[in-house]
């Protein structure tokens, strides 16, 4: 069934999205492209679905040096991106009245483009361009509303980007070093980088350059601020799918097939700080959106944890387990990003069953039994195994139930926040089933990787529940005694990151005024006779 | 009678060498004889035939898989004096005839000849300077002979130093007489050490001197003092005191000209020297030398850039610092190792890249600078919504030169990264990547004013057209990310030969 389907599919879950995009250079079709941009995600879609139903296919294009493939994990990821491109697209983009300005929607179609391309790229070249476009556009996304605070964030995001891009070229120069062919097809260069010389080098840029994409502790500063300052819309997807291609980037680039104990572990304790980390943080945050971008530092915190186990063992089937759990988190995320909107409308407070689901959606995240959360982390349990690291897993849980009661507390009390909080009418109006859905389907998805019949039993929804019992009593004592708690300015060490760039800016004076030594005639003159003498000299005796 | 070396025997398709050197040199003349007006006309005839020329040369040589080799008056060397052109001056050549035809078009809503005058002084020298550095350049691109070389290097000069001073503001003539003494020095030099070589071996062909090089003194000195004189033309740090206050206050049409072009003209010298002239010559010394001149430049261009308050100036510091990565082909390509095929492919895709993106983005900065009445950064809030497309230029130009996917400068810089660390020579890798970070740093100070909100006042919206070309260009640096490998082969055609000869 896949035979010529699903490469065709690949081909155009890439090539859909920049056909919209060229459509936008006609004055005539760019309107009609920008409304209907919620439709490219479509032929993606429908790989995601085939590949996870059907087995991995691939596309090769050697003509344009592009080559694509679809996996278990790529399939998972680029599923659940996939519906929340489209959910959240159409609502923006297809409403009436307030419609994003055309620069925010030529954003938000290059943002998805690279989005969904991140997930099927299968060579360095192509993925490094996607994972750009994933990255670089977003910058708009952020800044769109035009407020000093998005100002602020939008810079500090390029900041991390930029930095994240560089650490990654280098990391991919590194790979491509070390793979004696020549080839530059992802599976070959990580096949290659156990042997490598350059082993720990690249391993370790690719770490940062993920892991910043990622938010880790201590790269998580940009995060908060981002989050917090982009339109609803935006940073629903941003949260849910843009921050995914770090994780996929962990998940194709880490050589999962030998055991690496030693990077694997460092990975783990590096996921573990961030998950407590961001609960630590979260939970003193006053702003919704704040909280649920600690959250998110959590959350990609216990999937780095996963996978470090994951390397650290030599366990190359974790990377399908990972990314069922990261594909609930794009649901999830996303849904709770429009929550904060909808929570915002006037008869949120009055309406019981909306109320109902909200909360039930953000306690997901910590595995409340039935929830897709649940069955997330039954996927990554066996990978902490049963000691240390599986107590850390658990406990990781608890503080996310905390993390997120304080956040449906947030959410209940601050009611109206106006435009700040705004999503587009459609959502509130479906809102009850865009929270279900962001439940359930990853329900559909469970198959693919585990035994639902399994997923069940009485102990595994007592291992769901007994964490949501204990965030529920932390949170009740949080609610009490919480304005005791420091206040923590959002972006936490971003701010002193912020200092000290701006401090750097005194480098600058003295390299003007050598400029301008360096320019004065005499100088240049005896620079170049230098120049002359010492090139001869080089010449001579320079082997 | 001795049969000639194959490296000297003329080939096929020499005529269209003689041709691509005799059109801009026609057209020059052609200008002066009728003058005023009709100076632009012949000059933007020309233009056409001059780029067909070069894209015939280079399919010529992608066919052939050979360069083209004319002997003057059918003299071999040392007797006459070759012309060849191989893969790098095929690409040099129609990049050159690009960039030309973009600036000629741009320039016609500043350099046309006003209505009711016969003649106007800035719009002539303008058009006769503008074909008079294309006809210098083609001979640089495709000179045979080291002297030959000197006379195309002198041209280059005295046609660009009057297109920084057509202003005719005081400023810009200080700038015009600095870049013009400069160079000066920089041609003594050059001459001195080819009359060095003349007297060491009794000719100045490429290809005889490469047979007859050996490390004497002669030659040292002699290298010596050409490459110094070749990189203050080509304003490498710390050399450049000429090249900011010449590249800012050009017209803008002249500005892509030259840090687009005229100072990719004597880094080609360069470049024939040590890889074409002196391979047999021990470089690591120099080459380590001149990759650490060119690390210096990225950083401190950069670093300079980043403080301009005025978009011209900080674009002319980010052609300071993008020079400097030219030079990182002397320690990344020289010699025979597994690594120099991907410095050399990197080394040129930068010429290239650089040439398209930084035109593009002096032409952009043109628009900017004539629709809102200045070039001030801090102000340009609301700009980017008042002028879309010139912006969108200017930031395709910055993509490149940051390095981003998808561009040339992103595979530039890939090559080079992919050379550094396979050599082992991990500083340049250090380097560019810090010059990424530092050109991101400036792009994004341009952009982000450009693009808040704000209420720019344009004084004239930019011409449709002129937009048009500033966005070509800047595709075209886009473009050159997708060079297939054909294209890498091709700049290889006519190296081996010279790697290979002792």
């Amino acid at each position: 069934m896949t035979g010529m389907l699903g490469p065709w599919l690949l081909f155009f879950a890439l090539a859909l999205p920049l056909g919209f995009l060229a459509a936008c250079l006609s004055g005539r079709l760019r309107k009609p492209a920008l409304a209907l941009q919620w439709l490219a995600p479509i032929p993606a879609l429908s790989a995601a679905i085939l590949a996870i139903v059907g087995g991995p296919f691939s596309f090769e294009a050697p003509a344009l040096r592009l080559s694509l493939s679809l996996d278990l994990p790529g399939a998972l990821l680029l599923a659940t991106a996939s519906i929340l491109w489209i959910v959240v697209g159409a609502a923006t983009f297809s409403g009436g009245r307030d419609k994003p300005g055309e620069r925010f929607a030529v954003s938000w179609l290059l943002t998805m483009a690279g989005s969904l391309g991140v997930f099927v790229a299968a060579d360095l070249i192509t993925f490094y361009l996607v994972y750009a476009l994933v990255s670089i556009p977003a910058y708009e996304l952020i800044v769109g509303n035009g407020a000093p605070s998005s100002k602020r964030a939008g810079g500090v995001y390029m900041a991390f980007t930029i930095l994240g891009e560089a650490l990654l070229l280098l990391a991919f120069a590194l790979l491509a070093a070390g793979e004696p062919s020549g080839s530059l097809r992802i599976d070959d260069v990580v096949k290659a980088l156990p042997a490598s010389p350059w082993r720990d080098g690249a391993l370790a840029l690719l770490i940062a350059g993920f892991g910043m994409k990622m938010a880790l502790a201590p790269l998580n500063g940009w995060m908060p601020l981002t989050y917090t300052a982009a339109p609803l819309p935006a940073a629903a997807v941003l949260s849910g799918a843009g921050v995914k291609a770090g994780v996929i980037g962990l998940i194709r680039f880490l050589p999962f097939a030998a055991p690496l104990q030693g990077w694997g572990e460092a990975l783990a304790a590096v996921g573990f700080v961030s998950a407590f980390y961001g609960v630590a943080i979260g939970i003193t945050q006053q702003n919704p959106k704040t909280v649920l971008a600690y959250s998110s530092i959590s959350q990609m915190g216990v999937i780095a944890a996963a996978l470090g186990m994951a390397l650290a063992s030599g366990d190359a089937g974790a990377a399908s387990m990972v990314a069922f759990y990261g594909a609930n988190h794009v649901l999830v995320k996303g849904a709770l990003f429009l929550a904060v909107g909808v929570a915002a409308t006037a008869n949120f407070p009055l309406d019981r069953a909306p109320r109902l689901v909200t909360a039930a959606l953000a306690v997901s995240l910590a595995g409340l039994p039935f929830t897709g959360g649940a069955l997330a982390k039954l996927a990554v349990k066996p990978l902490f195994g049963g000691g240390f690291a599986a107590g850390l897993a658990n406990a990781s849980a608890v503080g996310t139930a905390l993390l997120m009661l304080h956040f449906v507390g947030l959410l209940m009390r601050t009611g109206n926040r106006g435009g700040q909080a705004a999503v587009p009418a459609s959502i509130v109006r479906l809102w009850r089933r865009i929270a279900l859905g962001a439940i359930f389907v990853p329900w559909l998805l469970y198959p693919a990787v585990g035994d639902l019949s399994d997923s069940v039993t009485f102990a595994k929804l007592w291992d769901g529940l007994w964490p949501v019992v204990i965030g529920a009593v932390l949170a009740l004592g949080l609610h009490r005694w919480g304005s005791r708690l420091p206040r923590i300015p959002e972006g936490d060490t971003v701010v002193a990151a912020e200092a000290a760039f701006s401090a750097s800016f005194a480098v600058g004076g003295p390299f003007d005024s050598l400029d301008v030594r360096l320019r004065q005639w005499p100088v240049a003159s005896l620079s170049l006779l230098a120049i002359a003498l010492a090139l001869a000299a080089m010449a001579a005796y320079g082997g | 009678m001795i049969g000639t070396p194959p490296a000297l025997a003329a080939t096929a398709g020499g005529s269209l060498l003689v041709l691509a050197i005799l059109a801009p040199v026609a057209g020059i003349l052609m200008s002066f004889v009728l003058g005023g007006r009709f100076a632009e006309r012949v000059a933007l005839g020309i233009v056409p035939f001059g780029l067909a020329l070069a894209v015939a040369i280079a399919v010529l040589i992608g066919r052939s898989g050979a360069p083209i080799v004319y002997n003057i008056a059918g003299l071999p060397p040392p007797l006459g004096i070759a012309l060849r052109a191989d893969g790098i001056s095929a690409v040099m050549l129609v990049t050159a005839a690009l960039v030309i035809a973009a600036a000629a078009l741009y320039a016609r809503a500043n350099f046309s000849t006003p209505e009711g005058v016969s003649e106007a002084r800035a719009p002539l020298a303008f058009w006769i300077m503008l074909q008079a550095i294309w006809a210098a350049l083609t001979i640089l691109f495709v000179g045979g002979d080291l002297f030959n070389l000197y006379v195309a290097l002198e041209l280059l000069t005295f046609a660009a130093v009057p297109l920084v001073c057509l202003g005719g503001k005081p400023e810009t003539l200080v700038a015009a007489l600095r870049y013009l003494m400069f160079a000066l020095f920089g041609s003594v030099f050059y001459l001195l050490g080819a009359a060095l070589f003349y007297g060491a071996y009794g000719t100045l062909d490429i290809v005889l001197l490469a047979e007859r090089v050996r490390p004497l003194p002669a030659v040292w000195v002699a290298a010596g003092l050409m490459t110094a004189g070749l990189i203050a033309k080509t304003a490498l740090f710390p050399l450049h005191l000429w090249l900011p206050p010449a590249h800012a206050n050009a017209p803008a049409a002249a500005s892509a000209v030259l840090s687009g072009l005229v100072v990719k003209g004597s880094f080609f010298l360069t470049v024939r020297l040590w890889f074409y002239v002196l391979p047999a010559l021990p470089a690591g010394a120099v080459d380590a030398f001149l990759g650490t001149l060119g690390s210096a430049a990225i950083l401190f261009g950069s670093v300079l850039a980043l403080r301009q308050p005025r978009l011209k100036l900080l674009i002319a510091y980010s052609t300071l610092a993008q020079i400097g990565y030219l030079f990182l082909i002397f320690p990344l390509a020289f010699g025979l190792h597994p690594w120099t095929m991907d410095g050399w492919s990197g080394g040129l895709m930068q010429t290239l890249s650089h040439a398209f993106a930084k035109a593009a983005m002096f032409l952009s900065a043109g628009l900017i600078a004539e629709s809102l009445g200045h070039d001030r950064i801090a102000e340009f809030a609301g700009a980017g919504r008042a002028m879309p497309a010139t912006f969108f230029a200017l930031g395709l130009g910055g993509l490149s030169l940051m390095g981003l996917p998808p561009s040339g400068g992103f595979a530039a810089k890939w090559l080079l990264l992919r050379a550094s660390v396979a050599a082992g020579q991990w500083p340049w890798a250090m380097v560019m990547l810090a010059g990424g970070l530092l050109a991101a740093g400036y792009v994004y100070r341009i952009l982000a004013p450009a693009l808040s909100d704000g209420a720019a006042v344009l004084k004239a919206p930019p011409q449709r057209s002129r937009e048009a070309v500033a966005l070509a260009l800047a595709l075209v640096a886009v473009a050159l990310g997708f060079a297939p490998q054909s294209f890498f082969d091709f700049l290889q055609i006519g190296r081996e030969a010279a790697m290979a000869s002792p």
